[in-house]
């Protein structure tokens, strides 16, 4: 019977003009997303790539000089483009791309590409990630929003409700169907995507078919948490007009007011503090001592002494090394502390900020399958934060090699412009490498996300098996 | 007339009757409420910000002006008087930092548009500039992405679905009421009627849209008699915004389908209105012209100031001089003004870059500008920015300014630094004047 009601839904929803017309919309929607984002994502990994092997080739070509200055003349870290950015491209045009690498500073990750386009840009990009998210499930409304309430409206359900049928058998039939026509439109654009995937470049991401599979599974559930919620507001309604309203009326809110409203409010329950504060902050720590009673000067003055009694000597003339190379890898080191403490302070805040929206994926699925997305996309705030803090730990080991080498080797006496390193010393510093996360981490990540699905599917189903024999028959 | 007064007055009094109009008025009136309010909180942090930064900077510019009067006959005030009064100054031991602020305009905070990516206050010294406005200010990139609830986007994105809600079974509710034959029976012919009643609802949108600008005027304390004209071009541009609504909407209802069918295709034009087609153009143009790479500007400053550093003195003075020749004195050796001048070249060579980076940007945004037009949501959006003055050619106008400051305190500071000559406590005040700009 479950079989024969399936077959029904399936064959009247792709016999029904208007569906064949906004799928036929939708499937060309997705295609151009896909192709053309796949592109546009191929291009701009190969400018990063480009670049960065273009800064590295600048760092090792740039002459003998003092380590010193080398590690003023810094280094670049590009940003690569994630495989799965162009099904969700995420926070990609807001987080910056690059950041410069030099001595005693750490610097922000600058340039994000909307701080260079119009407001155009604010309207979002048209990605698989856009049309699964908001699409699809006003799709699936218009496929089921007058499942029931059409039967109803044309006197079938009780014919069918004469029959012994009973309504939870009718129910998963027509939930069933509907889902399935749903996944007929889906599963070709994702066996497009995946045959896109390129798996050789698989140095930058080794799990990339995984979190793919993860992507479309998760998907899959939130499209099944949309049908079942569209089939039973429909069998609940009295007419198609009521279901339709209140399903348009929850798309809207859910899809639209409450993504914004949520970020918004997070903004001002958790408030970030001024690009100033945070400097002056850090300014003052590394003046004063983070405790505030360490001031610079005394901090170098004990370390000195500590030198000069390692080396058992009574002034910095006598050291067998070059003290100038040791204070500034301490004082880097002391600003390293400040820095990862005021840091952390601020990312927790935006995590504080993000995760109350991830929390509200149990109010509404959007949310959930947005944070989830992005965290395999690859394109959310803890990749930024990730590849932020690669960059950086990648700063202090190069700095922390040019001034361990003039720590040894530029000898007191020798004057600063005297003392020169060569190629070989800057081929000690290795290229810039990132890697992503692997995928346990990232969902252990969105574990709310997940058990935000997982709550939604449950209740559906316990509303779907305990209270469908409640839907009218008449 | 009678007949159109006999319309409204019962469609009013349906209207008014009617629980969905209410819960759907009283939602839109909350909303822009809301708008209201979180574009002024935005507006209020900024401006707090920016006065805690002036406030700071003139303490320490106070501080400056003390140290200038120290006695330095005692030893431990020598230092401070010395660095209050001399213009060289290198790494961390710069003369002052600036700050000058991006004031928000008035309307700022009905349409925060684009003043949420860029900082609203830039601290810089004499020495190059380019070096110290490449800053962001801390934002969660989410929210970024997410965008702002202020006024304008109540208008832009949420108006028009108003506007279909009311509109979509204007005809097909009579129909599906059993009341069209009734209505089509009447001497008045149904097009006079379903227009009027169209008509009647599009006032209520209108009285709407105007009541939530006077609202945020009231709310956010912006002054009516000083700001009228700008005003006026709000309320106009939303009128014709919302009067093309209510033309799709009437040809939505023209096709005489179900209601059903109706609030799709409403919902569908919306959509594709507001979402798909601004996405589409930004992937269309991202794709035909990308944004030109940040990094080759970075790339050629870099290499310039590594040969600046490697290269002989010489190799600074011999391009500085024959430019500024009131500051040639025949001095090819002093580190000072070695220093000082290679910022120079630095910024100049940076402005140049960053013009040619500058054009390339506006040609990608020029694509996106001639198709605007099939994304109507964007363009009254950027339109409805512009006037706020928070778009992003409001920002480069800014940039522009912070350049021409930067350029006033180097006419202040060069000609001391390549005479060799530190401050007067009269130099100290002309600067000091320069700071409440």
């Amino acid at each position: 019977m479950l079989k024969i009601i399936i077959k029904k839904e399936f064959l009247s929803s792709v016999r029904d003009v208007r569906l064949q017309v906004s799928a036929a919309i939708l499937l060309s929607l997705m295609i151009t997303a896909v192709l053309v984002g796949k592109e546009g994502q191929r291009q701009i990994q190969k400018q990063r790539e480009a670049a960065q092997s273009a800064m590295y080739d600048q760092w090792l070509n740039q002459g003998n000089k003092h380590p010193h200055s080398a590690a003023h003349f810094g280094q670049f870290a590009f940003k690569p483009k994630p495989i799965l950015s162009f099904l969700d491209v995420g926070l990609d045009h807001y987080t910056g791309v690059s950041v410069f690498l030099e001595a005693h500073k750490q610097n922000e990750v600058l340039f994000s590409g909307a701080q260079d386009s119009n407001g155009m840009t604010r309207f979002g990009e048209l990605t698989g990630a856009l049309i699964f998210q908001l699409l699809l499930p006003l799709l699936i409304i218009f496929l089921a929003f007058n499942t029931f309430t059409k039967e109803r409206e044309e006197g079938t359900l009780k014919m069918i409700h004469a029959q012994g049928l009973s309504m939870r058998t009718l129910l998963m039939g027509k939930v069933w169907g509907i889902y399935l026509m749903v996944l007929l439109l889906f599963i070709p654009i994702i066996f497009l995507a995946y045959l896109l995937l390129d798996r050789q470049s698989s140095s930058l991401d080794t799990e990339v078919t995984v979190k793919f599979l993860s992507l479309t599974g998760l998907y899959s559930l939130y499209f099944l948490l949309f049908v079942m919620m569209a089939v039973l507001i429909s069998g609940f309604s009295k007419n198609s007009g009521f279901s339709l309203l209140t399903l348009l009326g929850i798309w809207i809110v859910a899809c639209i007011i409450l993504p914004k409203a949520t970020t918004n409010f997070a903004g001002k329950l958790y408030p970030t503090p001024s690009q100033f504060e945070f400097r002056q902050a850090i300014k003052e720590k590394v003046k004063n001592g983070i405790d505030g009673h360490n001031p610079s000067d005394a901090r170098l003055a004990t370390l000195k002494q500590q030198v000069l009694d390692e080396y058992g000597v009574s002034t910095v003339e006598e050291l067998p090394v070059n003290w100038g190379g040791i204070a500034m890898q301490a004082g880097e080191e002391y600003t390293d502390d400040v820095y990862d403490q005021e840091f952390s302070k601020i990312e927790q805040i935006f995590k504080q900020q993000n995760r109350l929206s991830e929390w509200m994926g149990f109010i509404d699925p959007y949310l959930a399958i947005r944070h989830l997305s992005m965290g395999l996309a690859g394109t959310d705030f803890n990749h930024h934060v990730l590849f932020a803090r690669k960059a950086e730990n990648y700063r202090r080991a190069f700095v922390k090699k040019m001034n361990k080498d003039m720590e040894l080797n530029h000898k007191p006496g020798v004057a600063y412009a005297d003392y020169n390193a060569d190629k070989d010393m800057w081929a000690q510093v290795e290229p810039f490498e990132y890697h992503l996360p692997d995928t346990v981490s990232i969902l252990r990540d969105q574990w709310r996300g997940m058990a935000a699905l997982a709550f939604w599917l449950i209740i559906l189903l316990i509303i779907s098996v305990k209270y469908s024999n409640r839907i009218s028959g008449l | 007339m009678k007949k159109l007064l006999h319309i409204f007055q019962f469609e009013w009094m349906a209207l008014r009757r009617s629980n969905t109009l209410k819960i759907l008025l009283l939602v839109t009136l909350g909303a822009g409420i809301y708008g209201i309010y979180f574009g002024k909180f935005e507006i209020d942090k900024q401006n707090t910000r920016i006065t805690h930064v002036q406030q700071h900077e003139i303490q320490q510019f106070d501080s400056l002006l003390h140290w200038a009067t120290l006695d330095t006959t005692l030893v431990r005030n020598k230092e401070k008087f010395e660095r209050a009064l001399s213009p060289v100054g290198v790494g961390w031991n710069k003369h002052f930092t600036y700050y000058l602020a991006n004031d928000p305009s008035p309307l700022a905070g009905l349409c925060l548009g684009q003043r949420d990516l860029f900082p609203s206050y830039y601290g810089f010294d004499v020495s190059s500039l380019h070096k110290q406005i490449y800053v962001g200010e801390l934002a969660n990139p989410m929210k970024l992405l997410t965008g702002n609830f202020d006024l304008s986007y109540v208008y832009v994105f949420l108006l028009p679905l108003l506007i279909v809600a009311l509109f979509y079974n204007l005809y097909a509710a009579e129909k599906e009421g059993g009341t069209l034959l009734l209505l089509q029976s009447q001497p008045v012919p149904l097009f006079f009627t379903l227009a009027s009643r169209g008509f009647l609802r599009f006032a209520v949108v209108i009285v709407l849209a105007t009541l939530l600008l006077i609202l945020a005027f009231l709310l956010q304390g912006i002054s009516f008699t000083s700001h009228m004209g700008l005003f006026m071009q709000w309320l106009l541009l939303i009128y014709g915004y919302c009067f093309l609504w209510a033309l799709i909407m009437a040809g939505i209802v023209w096709l005489r389908k179900s209601a059903a069918l109706s609030a799709m295709m409403g919902l569908g034009v919306w959509l594709i209105l507001t979402l798909i087609t601004p996405a589409m153009l930004n992937l269309f143009v991202l794709a035909d012209q990308p944004l030109p790479k940040r990094s080759e500007v970075i790339h050629s400053i870099r290499a310039l100031n590594d040969r600046n550093w490697k290269s002989p003195k010489s190799f600074v003075f011999d391009q500085f001089y024959p430019e500024h020749p009131q500051y040639k004195q025949g001095d090819t050796t002093d580190f000072h003004k070695w220093y000082y001048a290679s910022f120079t070249l630095l910024d100049n060579q940076a402005k140049t870059l960053n013009e040619q980076f500058e054009e390339q940007v506006v040609a990608s945004n020029k694509l996106l500008n001639q198709w605007q037009w099939l994304a109507p949501a964007a363009a009254v959006h950027e339109r409805l920015s512009s006037m706020a003055q928070t778009d992003r050619n409001s920002h480069l106008a800014f940039l522009q300014k912070v350049e021409s400051f930067h350029q006033g305190l180097k006419d202040v500071y060069y000609p001391r630094i390549f005479a060799n000559e530190a401050f007067d406590y009269d130099d100290l005040q002309e600067l000091r004047s320069r700071l409440n700009l």
